[in-house]
């Protein structure tokens, strides 16, 4: 064991320390173009506005927070130079607090998340406020630049491809017909209708209000509970002239055995552009006794992997093999399940190779039906797993999110 | 209230005639009013019967500004937005359609009224110098509420834009041309008309910038690495001389620079949202009272004594060719008076004509007058030596040195010469009124006007009431005093007046600080982010240590056995009699002067050792503005001052008390009357007697609120 190789201190941490989810909270989601009613919204007041939610919710002397690491996909503009520290001086948090802003892609959030637990866990820091943002309709996808996307050398190098090329190849690799996908799409409105006109979300949401406290957005705006199967019909392929110009063949490029790639994917059964924060409290247990704050759960264990970078987002699987072989634990140990509806095929695929019963899986809908506003969408995945196992009296969940790059996160929580 | 007329040419002209008032002015009837007018241009536009519309006024001005009625109650969020929208929806509906729209504007168009005008295609303005157009919200503290920061954001860019917001001036013609913010200049009613039709016979559509697909804020968008760096220096340049407390110019620069990164009307949304917040703020509510509804009392004469005829005075004669005496005399000369100057003799009277000279001479420069308007200023200007000269002048004002014998002699020379109508004014800042009519052959004819340093920028003049100086003496100085633009209040003939003796409690509660053993800095500092115009030492070196002193010493005589010391005399005479450093003039003070600079003097420490104990900012900021206010309160109930609008305007120009808290009085107000209260004792308990509080301060306010 390497462990008995270092020589043991007197002041080294000998109980394992673990880390508690207190709070999760977010904002509603907001179309994520110029209509859209979070359009006028500058992010650091977004995110800001969920500060405030979180210090009064848990009546929280911010001196006492450690760090805030915000997880965000397109740091640049209103989002740039370390949107984490200045949204904390925006909200008049106490100046000690450190913000840290970090990108995992789509699964910013939840890395956040993870990261925080492991400071946590490490016993370096005792208070953690982890959690993304993302104003798409003002920060536009892409926009940072970036190699993997604008860098000639290295797109055809790694035969890399938009997300949707890549779930169009996984869709037609699987044979997942345009009818499965339109039929996965319509569950995700039904179900997340379901849960607002319930409230199952209301204990999470943070309405966003102008300066003179007049309401902007109360509800998740992307939401289609009208919707249809002939109404999800009608929708033409999104990344079909995408296709045509070339990254169907580099995706053959990478995987030969296609004969064509199926552009099955449409804005019916694809995640929705969307604003949005949200937060999580994370910290010890001493922490939590020491300011009166209540453990809702543990988290169990985190993983990161990365898969092929040209059919992408297939992450999900092993990143939620290796979560559960971390935490010694079995496929059926887990009550729910959220896997980010970053396309349906995706999630599909994932309930596929998992085997899962899609009864578990994402119950109150998720980002096709709610909206997928990047860097926030893993904090917002996992506060709702809590809520839900909550609601239902369940014990445990997972969570993850296959993303850019081939990379997929998973994190599992156990109720307390 | 809009008359509709239509010629061959498919040129429609809209003349705006609001009934039952003298002026046509935004509120919530007009959009509602102008309904159907644009719902029939519609159609008119739909059968292709329109070529362009002309938007004119029948009234003596263009289209007066807002509500402030209205805005100065309002506390409904809510409402207030819902209103700004109205108005900016009102707007777009009249530029969006496509049809050319000039604003052919004969009088003022101020503030909503010169927003309209920014929401037409072209603006032709009649060539009148006493025509003002602009945006003056700030001075308000508002902005303008209809979209005319967007729109002159994407007409001259944001520079440009946020230099005319914030400065918040109104522009005759031709300035209004040059900054850019009209298109035309024309000569006459009758031009200005044609010069619209030629513009609509040759525009087919009126598409505004915004509304072009392929539109750009000239200069760039706060997105722009290059523009977005100059924004942080417009955000720190303001910081610096506004300190944060004008809440109205940071929202127009934030506005700028949000608005410039999103489509039009969500930019004019944003800008709704400030405005709302603006007007909901304690700022705007305080700036609204005084310089609105304060300035109108007393402009109308809530202080002059009734039931005597208008003073029309047409020349003026003043004593004393010094700084102030120059300074009065020109002053007068941009209001169309004619001067005569005296001194003790003609060439050292020149002094006079050659201060007017430079400032006529910089006019000429910077194109505010023009060279007619020179001439004929000069030629109202006579020097002499000789007191008769004031035999046809309507008033006489005294300025020169601080001496009571000098000026007995020089007014009564002058009295020998003038007619029985006329007045006789004393300029002083100290001898008493009363003292220097003694002498006088016709008390009761003897005012004191007690001008501010530079005479002819200060807005604020004293009426000062001696023993004999009849009501109607008053009522005339009054009237002198409003006919050369200035703002005239009355007070008691007590030591140091109104002004002076207020503003003393500042400085010396800043020099009990540095006995206390603050930091010279940290005093000086926040006097300037309580809003003060400068620090309470530097204020005492200006005015020199022995004139502070002597005021505290007249407050002592006349108190006589009720008089406690204040802490600060202590430490004035140790400057005067030990240190010998009495202040700018003997340049050995609180600071050290060189050469057009200065610096706290080195060794005050040594005599006044900080103390390791902090001082809070809060309560250092509430020590400066609360000595202020209570001696204030003092004035009112000894009747130094006779009214709450001369007090709160008093204090805002004449000694530079804070214009955003409103004036000393609208300071109690703002703060809330019975915390207030509750802080004086706390203040009283914790810094002494000085901070306890008149009993007929409850009162006092509770009269004005009914």
């Amino acid at each position: 064991m390497l462990a008995s190789s270092i020589p043991k201190k007197t002041y080294q941490l000998s109980i394992m320390i673990e880390a508690y989810i207190f709070d999760a909270l977010r904002t509603p989601r907001g179309k994520g173009k110029s209509t859209g009613a979070l359009y006028e919204v500058k992010p650091i007041d977004l995110l800001s506005t969920t500060l405030h939610a979180l210090k009064n919710r848990n009546q929280l002397d911010t001196g006492q927070v450690d760090d805030v690491l915000i997880g965000c996909v397109t740091p640049i503009d209103d989002q740039g130079y370390n949107i984490a520290k200045a949204a904390l001086l925006h909200a008049g948090w106490a100046e000690s607090v450190g913000g840290m802003q970090l990108n995992r892609y789509c699964a910013s959030g939840l890395e956040a998340v993870n990261l925080a637990a492991t400071k946590v866990r490490a016993g370096w820091e005792s208070l953690i406020v982890a959690g993304g943002i993302e104003s798409m309709s003002r920060v536009p996808i892409g926009s940072d630049g970036g190699a993997l996307l604008y860098d000639p050398e290295l797109i055809n190098k790694v035969n890399f491809v938009p997300q949707g090329i890549a779930a169009d190849l996984i869709a037609t690799m699987e044979g997942f017909n345009r009818e499965a996908l339109d039929q996965y799409a319509l569950t995700s409105h039904q179900r997340a209708e379901a849960a607002w006109s319930q409230a199952y979300f209301t204990p999470a949401i943070i309405p966003i209000y102008d300066r003179n406290g007049l309401p902007l957005l109360e509800k998740d705006e992307h939401l289609r509970p009208d919707t249809s199967m002939e109404a999800l019909a009608a929708l033409s392929p999104s990344f079909d002239q995408m296709g045509q110009l070339g990254f169907d063949e580099l995706a053959q490029q990478s995987f030969p055995m296609v004969g064509q790639v199926e552009h099955v994917h449409t804005a019916g059964n694809s995640c929705g552009i969307v604003d949005g924060a949200a937060l999580l409290l994370l910290g010890s247990e001493e922490k939590g006794k020491a300011l009166g704050l209540k453990a809702r759960a543990r988290v169990v264990a985190a993983s990161t992997i990365s898969v092929n970078p040209t059919i992408m987002l297939t992450g999900a699987t092993p990143a939620s093999q290796k979560a559960l072989q971390l935490a010694g634990m079995k496929k059926k140990d887990i009550d729910l399940w959220e896997c980010n509806e970053a396309f349906a095929a995706v999630v599909l695929k994932f309930q596929q190779d998992m085997d899962i019963d899609p009864a578990i899986l994402n119950v109150n809908g998720g980002a096709i039906a709610m909206g997928h506003p990047l860097g926030a969408t893993g904090a917002m995945l996992l506060g709702t797993l809590l809520d839900e196992l909550e609601r239902r009296d369940l014990e445990t969940g997972l969570v993850t999110l296959p993303v850019g790059g081939g990379m997929g996160v998973a994190t599992i929580i156990e109720r307390v | 209230m809009i008359k509709y007329k239509k010629d061959t040419d498919n040129i429609v002209t809209l003349i705006l005639d609001m009934s039952d008032r003298s002026d046509n002015v935004i509120n919530h009837e007009i959009g509602q009013a102008f309904l159907p007018v644009l719902a029939h241009l519609q159609a008119e536009k739909k059968k292709g019967q329109l070529k362009g519309i002309i938007l004119t006024s029948a009234k003596k001005s263009f289209l007066a500004g807002g509500d402030l009625g209205y805005l100065y109650q309002a506390k409904d969020p809510k409402g207030i937005f819902e209103f700004a929208e109205g108005l900016k929806k009102f707007l777009r509906d009249l530029e969006r359609p496509g049809v050319p729209v000039v604003a052919a504007i004969n009088g003022d168009a101020l503030g909503a009224g010169f927003e309209l005008a920014l929401g037409c295609h072209h603006r032709i303005v009649v060539d009148n110098s006493t025509i003002k157009v602009g945006l003056p919200e700030v001075k308000l503290g508002l902005i303008p509420g209809g979209g005319g920061i967007i729109r002159l954001m994407w007409l001259l860019g944001i520079e440009r834009a946020y230099a005319i917001l914030a400065g918040g001036l109104r522009y005759a013609p031709k300035d209004a041309l040059r900054v850019g913010i009209i298109d035309e200049l024309a000569t006459d009613s009758k031009e200005m008309m044609e010069k619209a039709r030629h513009f609509l016979r040759h525009t087919k559509v009126g598409r505004r910038p915004w509304d072009q697909g392929d539109g750009k804020i000239p200069g760039g968008t706060s997105k722009d690495q290059q523009m977005a760096r100059k924004i942080r220096f417009m955000a720190t340049s303001l910081a610096k001389e506004t300190y944060n407390n004008y809440p109205a110019q940071q929202a127009i620069l934030n506005i700028l620079s949000e608005g410039s990164k999103v489509d039009f009307d969500t930019a004019c949304r944003i800008g709704t949202r400030y405005y709302t917040q603006l007007v909901l703020s304690p700022a705007c509510k305080n700036m609204i009272k005084a310089f609105w509804f304060d300035y109108k009392a007393i402009k109308e004469g809530e202080n002059r004594p009734k039931g005597f005829g208008r003073f029309r005075p047409k020349k003026v004669g003043i004593i004393g060719a010094g700084l102030m005496g120059s300074g009065i005399a020109y002053a007068c000369l941009l209001n169309g008076l004619e001067v005569v100057i005296k001194d003790v003799s003609r060439l050292i009277a020149e002094r006079g004509r050659m201060y007017a000279k430079q400032k006529i001479e910089t006019g000429l420069a910077e194109n505010t007058i023009d060279q007619a308007e020179a001439n004929n200023m000069l030629s109202r200007i006579t020097t002499t030596e000789d007191p008769s000269q004031f035999e046809s002048c309507d008033i006489v004002i005294e300025a020169v040195f601080e001496n009571a014998q000098v000026k007995q002699k020089v007014t009564k020379e002058a009295e020998a010469y003038m007619d029985d109508y006329s007045v006789l004014a004393s300029n002083t800042i100290s001898i008493p009124i009363t003292e220097l009519a003694q002498t006088s052959l016709r008390p009761a004819h003897y005012v004191g006007l007690h001008f501010f340093h530079p005479a002819d920028q200060v807005p604020l003049v004293e009426i000062v009431k001696g023993a004999k100086t009849s009501d109607e003496t008053i009522a005339r100085a009054f009237d002198f005093v409003n006919a050369i633009k200035k703002i005239p209040i009355v007070v008691k003939d007590d030591w140091g007046f109104y002004a002076a003796r207020v503003q003393n409690t500042f400085i010396l509660e800043g020099i009990t600080l540095l006995q206390e053993g603050c930091p010279p800095s940290l005093i000086e500092n926040l006097s300037l982010q309580a809003g003060m115009p400068k620090g309470a030492l530097a204020l005492a070196d200006d005015l020199g240590l022995e004139m502070v002193l002597k005021y505290e010493q007249q407050a002592a005589a006349h108190y006589g056995n009720k008089y406690i010391q204040h802490p600060a005399v202590a430490v004035l005479k140790n400057m005067i009699d030990e240190l010998q450093r009495t202040g700018k003039f003997k340049r050995a003070g609180f600071y050290h002067y060189e050469e057009g600079k200065s610096h706290i003097w080195e060794e005050l420490e040594t005599h006044y050792p900080l103390v390791q104990t902090g001082f809070d900012r809060v309560e250092v900021i509430e020590r400066f503005l609360f000595a202020q206010v209570i001696e204030a309160v003092w004035c009112m109930q000894e009747k130094v001052i006779r009214s709450i609008p001369a007090a709160n305007l008093g204090s805002i120009f004449g000694w530079g008390f804070p214009a955003f808290k409103g004036g000393v009085i609208q300071y109690i107000n703002d703060y809330g009357i019975q915390a207030f209260i509750d802080k004086c004792k706390q203040y009283e308990k914790s810094h002494g007697q000085r901070f306890s509080v008149p009993k007929s301060l409850e009162r006092m306010i509770r009269q004005e609120e009914t």
